[in-house]
């Protein structure tokens, strides 16, 4: 089923019919269409082994589809090089599932890798990077190693790392998923405040339907290899098995 | 705060140390081989340029016949010099296996004519011709052809360069080989700071230019101590030498000379720029199969 009620003259992540197989019996993703328009914040869920994450991949161009068009920022990747896809992907700030931190690095150090891979001076974002961290409330663990992060922590540092270069789209893959409840309200308040302050088009993949219900915000749902827009009018949802 | 001082690339003490000891065993090999190989050829040039244009001749005869035969030696064309060995001169050459006054005043010793060519001359040709003319004259004699051994000297010497040669080029395959397999196996073991570099939107030249640096750097300091041991190893060798006083026949004779410095001085650059490389295609390579 097409995605549909999203339509927008640019949108910032359009996905056309794509589908994802590793085989001709084993479809990830069957037929999914939707698109974002800027300045929103969407809901992708779906039951465990849906393939949220997958589609979040394909957004995040770590992976090809097998069938289907995929365009960011108003351009087509399907034909573009693996050397025309990097500037592209420096416009995306992606939150992985499993942090991904690098554990030889610092805090601040793990934020600031973004802005060495485009070729920053760090005198140039030092401030920057400060700032950031003391807003998602590790301003006083700045030269922490992730090993001694708690979960809440490491998830932050993820967060900031993602939005440091100032995205036009920000795709966050469970980012609630290893909190409690009050630290899942403050990470969402965190992308929420983006979304408003700076107009960041944020995308969140989440089975946490208590975070969804409260958001008020528009949902996605991706099942059986398609997505289905549920607006947020019209969510009356039942807790997702996990 | 000191984001610039962490490498995106950590080091890995464990492995990078044994890497380095293989990089540093070829490099001390591969450095000893080139001054070896550099000895041979030049210990060739050494050979050739003692022996050539030299002939000797052995006469059979009385003090008469050993004037007789200077003067039709002088007298064949291409030849510029030649003159009569004296007795003494003689006893001197067998001194090494006779020792001093050795040699019994009634033993008789081979009455010796030695000559030399003008350069560039047909030697082969200039034998015959002086053979046939100091037979014309009535003489006795052997013409000695140092040319015909000289060759086989100079063919084998040109052989234990050509094997030097051949290590060398073995020991840097190998070493490129080591440094590409041991790339692709940091390149497995940190994928995930590539795999978030590429997503973080890295070109691939970015990704390989931290392998590069790591490589280059490893390939550098392993030459250099390799061809410093390898320094130590020639001079040791050297010093051994000259305490025996021994002459090694055939065996290429070590030096140290600026040759060998360059020799020794290229090792590390050598070893740093193949690393490097090896380093660059091997992550380029394996960056291809990425999205």
């Amino acid at each position: 089923m097409r995605e549909q009620g999203l339509a927008a003259d640019d949108p910032v992540l359009r996905l056309d019919r794509v589908g994802l197989s590793y085989g001709p019996e084993s479809d990830v993703l069957a037929d999914v269409s939707l698109s974002l328009p800027p300045g929103s914040l969407t809901f992708l869920t779906g039951p465990s082994g849906a393939g949220k994450s997958t589609l979040l991949k394909l957004a995040y161009l770590g992976l090809r589809p097998t069938a289907g068009r995929i365009s960011l920022f108003g351009v087509d990747t399907t034909r573009l090089s693996r050397r025309e896809l990097a500037p592209l992907r420096r416009r995306v700030g992606v939150v992985f599932q499993e942090f991904r931190l690098l554990d030889h690095l610092s805090a601040y150090e793990n934020v600031a890798l973004p802005l060495r891979v485009a070729g920053a001076q760090e005198r140039a974002y030092r401030e920057d990077v400060v700032e950031l961290l003391t807003w998602v409330g590790l301003g006083d663990r700045l030269e922490a190693r992730p090993a001694t992060l708690s979960g809440g922590e490491k998830q932050r540092v993820a967060i900031a790392r993602a939005v440091v270069v100032k995205p036009s789209l920000i795709l966050a893959d469970e980012p609630t998923g290893n909190v409690d409840e009050e630290m899942g309200d403050r990470l969402f308040r965190l992308f929420r405040e983006l979304n408003k302050r700076l107009g960041t088009t944020i995308l969140i993949a989440t089975h946490d339907m208590a975070l969804v219900r409260k958001a008020k915000s528009d949902v996605l749902r991706l099942a059986d290899g398609m997505v289905m827009r549920v607006p947020h009018t019209a969510l009356a949802l039942k807790e997702e098995p996990t | 705060m000191s984001a610039s001082a962490s490498p995106l690339l950590p080091k890995e003490d464990a492995r990078e140390a044994a890497l380095f000891f293989v990089a540093c065993a070829l490099c001390f090999l591969a450095a000893l081989s080139g001054l070896v190989s550099r000895s041979a050829y030049a210990a060739a040039d050494a050979w050739t340029t003692d022996v050539t244009g030299q002939i000797t001749i052995r006469v059979r005869g009385d003090d008469a016949a050993l004037a007789r035969a200077v003067e039709v030696t002088i007298a064949t064309p291409g030849i510029a010099s030649a003159r009569a060995i004296t007795r003494a001169e003689a006893e001197e050459l067998l001194q090494p296996w006779l020792g001093a006054g050795g040699v019994p005043a009634s033993l008789p010793l081979p009455r010796l004519v030695a000559a030399e060519a003008v350069p560039d001359v047909d030697a082969k040709d200039l034998v015959v011709r002086l053979t046939g003319a100091l037979k014309t004259a009535g003489l006795e004699t052997v013409v000695d052809d140092h040319l015909v051994w000289s060759a086989d000297v100079r063919k084998s010497i040109d052989l234990a360069g050509l094997v030097a040669l051949t290590a060398v080029a073995l020991l840097g395959a190998t070493g490129i080989a080591v440094i590409a397999f041991a790339t692709h196996a940091t390149l497995l073991a940190r994928r995930d700071i590539v795999e978030l570099l590429h997503l973080s939107g890295a070109q691939d030249g970015f990704i390989a230019g931290l392998f590069e640096r790591r490589f280059l750097m490893l390939g550098v300091q392993a030459g250099a101590l390799g061809a410093l041991m390898a320094f130590g190893a020639a001079a040791f060798v050297l010093y051994l030498l000259r305490q025996s006083d021994a002459q090694i026949w055939l065996l290429p004779q070590l030096s140290l000379s600026l040759a060998d410095g360059l020799i020794l001085g290229l090792a590390p650059l050598v070893a740093g720029v193949a690393s490097m490389i090896a380093a660059r295609v091997t992550v380029m390579r394996s960056l291809a199969d990425m999205v």
